[in-house]
């Protein structure tokens, strides 16, 4: 080959850590997907249906020669392409390197990872094998697949601390497994944990699971009164996958539920048979919408979905998709918990303090005596919804723009709903049917609330752990220090 | 009871011209779809009496939006303090935002072929979030382009991280 080893270009750092290779069974993992999608592809054209009758398979030898053919090119391919991915962490950033006929070296400086995963799908689960796939804020986010399971949580470790500004000789990283089942390990500090009861019993309650049952009594009635029962399988037959697709996802996908802090920051594990473990920077987090669907009420559970920027991005591999949710069923409690690890102190619950005038009934006659709205200067939470009840809390300093909304019904009773605008689209904040006079009132502080810079809000996550004092650390923790707010500043 | 959405003297005003944009772009778009849902209704109907209906409603709509135009060109009036812009609007539904120079990410200014009759441009701030609705439809372009310069000079000055 006449291209050049790609070691040669890092000779200098490559000396201090040498450049590895992804683990010797990567090409096995990535051909085992391809495999299983000929093997279905197969199944569905040459299994005997019953409208050839005659209909006579090729021979057993050519389509096993073409599969081992398919089998040994997929193997030849993933081998060279495991054989030239090379990765090397060294003193300023991660370097990945790929690709044989189309070179390509992606170079990531430490303070611009926000976050690092360690996903395991499931052929690489049974291997013991992880991929790292890290979130630089934007939607293409570099991986490293696969690696042992010890070494992807170290290089996970590893990233996050030199992205908190801890120089490379005081990084320690905490290479053992963890648990087969949760990903966790002794250092670990479990904030909160979702037992696959709850979790069964909230996916099977969820007003989404409601909704799409009522619509398909709705569309099993439409169908009786048509008279044709094609027109009633044609619809129940897609419904049905939704709603197991629906409860499959919220349990399998949410199995084993854990939210854990250590010294690198917030993570989530969860995951039955694509293990997930992400980590989620309190830094990023733009607003947080706690729901109560109606059947949840009675069984005291709650769900906490976020907004963060750079989440829900999804790329060809499903793996890449992070999910908003940060807490899929919980009782109160644990709300309490996992709004205090992202913002501390924040009081959310006693915000809610202000009431709408009663007259707001005749535009909100069922939700009316639950609306609510307040703020203490940092932060803005608001509770409305009748079905589905929500509190949207949203840091006044990450607000985008504010604005006002009155209609005409609105105009005569003086009410107007008041609607935050974060960044991202899942969460949108509003207060319904304030009283004019006092928003009036209140409107020039809220204005000049949300001029706020973020470096006063509390929304910047726990100190970066294992700097220890800035006088001594030297000059490269201060540097490292400043990336951080460089961080937030280009975002 | 609306000191929510007063307009004081400071407030800067579309100019007249704005007003005959809106009504020439509400024909524009209006009179077509109205002429196409009407064609479609005859279609459907056998060119009986539905379709009537539907090029009457479309006549309605269409008209009541050229009437309107000029009092919903009045209700828009926006307000450049040192740190927000603000923005009111609407008639039936009222509308008020402020947005901070500091959340701004960019500042696009665009004139379509109807509002280049009158010398017209739109001037709209985009930021993180894709609900924000910061526009001012129609000012002059000279305006336009001194309101650019200056939210552009004023954002780079205030800019607040995420």
């Amino acid at each position: 080959m006449s291209v050049s080893e790609p070691q040669s270009s890092t000779t200098d750092d490559a000396a201090a850590r040498p450049a590895e290779r992804p683990h010797p069974l990567t090409p096995l993992i990535r051909g085992w997907v391809v495999l299983l999608a000929i093997l279905i592809g197969i199944g569905k054209e040459f299994l005997p249906n019953g409208s050839d009758r005659d209909f006579r398979l090729p021979p057993i030898e050519l389509i096993i020669g073409g599969i081992a053919l398919i089998t040994l090119a997929a193997g030849l391919i993933g081998f060279i392409s495991w054989r030239f991915t090379h990765f090397v962490t060294d003193d300023h950033e991660l370097r990945i390197d790929t690709g044989m006929l189309f070179r390509q070296s992606q170079r990531i400086a430490y303070d611009k990872v926000q976050g690092v995963d360690v996903v395991q799908p499931l052929a690489a689960r049974m291997f013991g094998l992880a991929e790292v796939s890290i979130d630089i804020g934007s939607g293409a986010r570099p991986k490293v697949r696969f690696l042992t399971l010890a070494r992807a949580h170290g290089m996970r470790d590893y990233l996050l601390a030199r992205a908190h500004g801890v120089r490379p000789a005081e990084v320690i990283t905490h290479a053992e497994t963890g648990s087969l089942l949760t990903g966790l390990s002794g250092h670990d500090q479990v904030l909160v944990t979702v037992p696959t009861r709850t979790l069964i019993v909230a996916a099977l309650t969820t007003h989404e699971l409601l909704t799409a049952i009522v619509g398909l009594v709705i569309a099993a009635a439409a169908a009786a009164w048509v008279g044709h029962p094609w027109i009633g399988l044609g619809i129940a037959v897609p419904a049905a996958s939704a709603i197991f697709g629906l409860v499959s996802s919220r349990v399998l996908k949410q199995f084993h539920y854990t939210l854990s802090r250590r010294s690198s920051g917030l993570r989530i594990t969860r995951g039955l048979t694509t293990l997930s473990s992400h980590s989620l920077p309190p830094r990023r987090v733009q607003a947080v919408q706690v729901s109560q669907s109606l059947l949840w009420r009675r069984l005291g559970l709650y769900r906490v979905d976020l907004e963060v920027i750079g989440f829900s991005i999804s790329d060809e591999q499903d793996s890449d998709k992070v999910s908003s949710i940060m807490l899929p069923a919980g009782s109160l409690d644990q709300v309490r918990t996992c709004l205090d690890a992202i913002w501390p102190g924040s009081g959310w619950e006693q915000l809610t303090d202000r009431q709408v005038p009663s007259r707001a009934r005749w535009l909100h006659p069922l939700s009316g005596p639950f609306l609510r709205w307040g703020h203490d200067g940092r932060f803005m939470v608001t509770r409305h919804g009748w079905l589905v009840r929500r509190w949207q809390v949203v840091p006044l300093a990450r607000a985008q723009s504010l604005s006002v909304h009155q209609g005409p019904i609105s105009r005569r009773l003086g009410l107007a709903d008041l609607r935050i605008q974060t960044g991202g689209h899942q969460v949108m904040v509003n207060a319904e049917g304030l009283d004019t006079v006092e928003l009036a009132t209140e409107l020039p502080e809220l204005c000049r609330l949300q001029r706020q810079r973020v470096a006063s809000d509390p929304t910047i996550g726990p100190d970066p752990v294992g700097v220890g004092d800035p006088a001594q650390a030297g000059p490269e923790v201060v540097r490292a220090d400043q990336a951080v707010e460089t961080i937030s500043d280009s975002e | 009871m609306s000191e929510l959405f007063t307009v004081t003297a400071d407030w800067q005003r579309l100019p007249s011209n704005a007003a005959k944009a809106k009504r020439l772009g509400a024909l524009a778009i209006n009179l077509p779809l109205a002429v196409a849902a009407a064609v479609g209704a005859g279609l459907l109907a056998n060119w009986g009496w539905p379709m009537w209906l539907v090029a009457a409603a479309g006549v309605a709509w269409t008209t009541w939006r050229v009437v309107r135009a000029g009092r919903w060109a009045r209700s828009f009036a926006y307000l450049e303090r040192e740190q927000d812009l603000l923005i009111t609007s609407g008639l039936w539904n009222k509308q008020f935002s402020a947005v901070p120079y500091g959340r701004m990410l960019s500042v696009e200014v665009q004139s379509g072929p109807i509002a280049r009759l009158w010398g017209l441009a739109s001037v709209e701030i985009v930021t993180a979030s894709m609900a924000s609705n910061a526009t001012i439809p129609a000012v002059t372009t000279e305006v336009a382009a001194g309101l650019r310069d200056r939210l552009i000079a004023s954002g780079e000055a205030q800019a607040l991280p995420l």
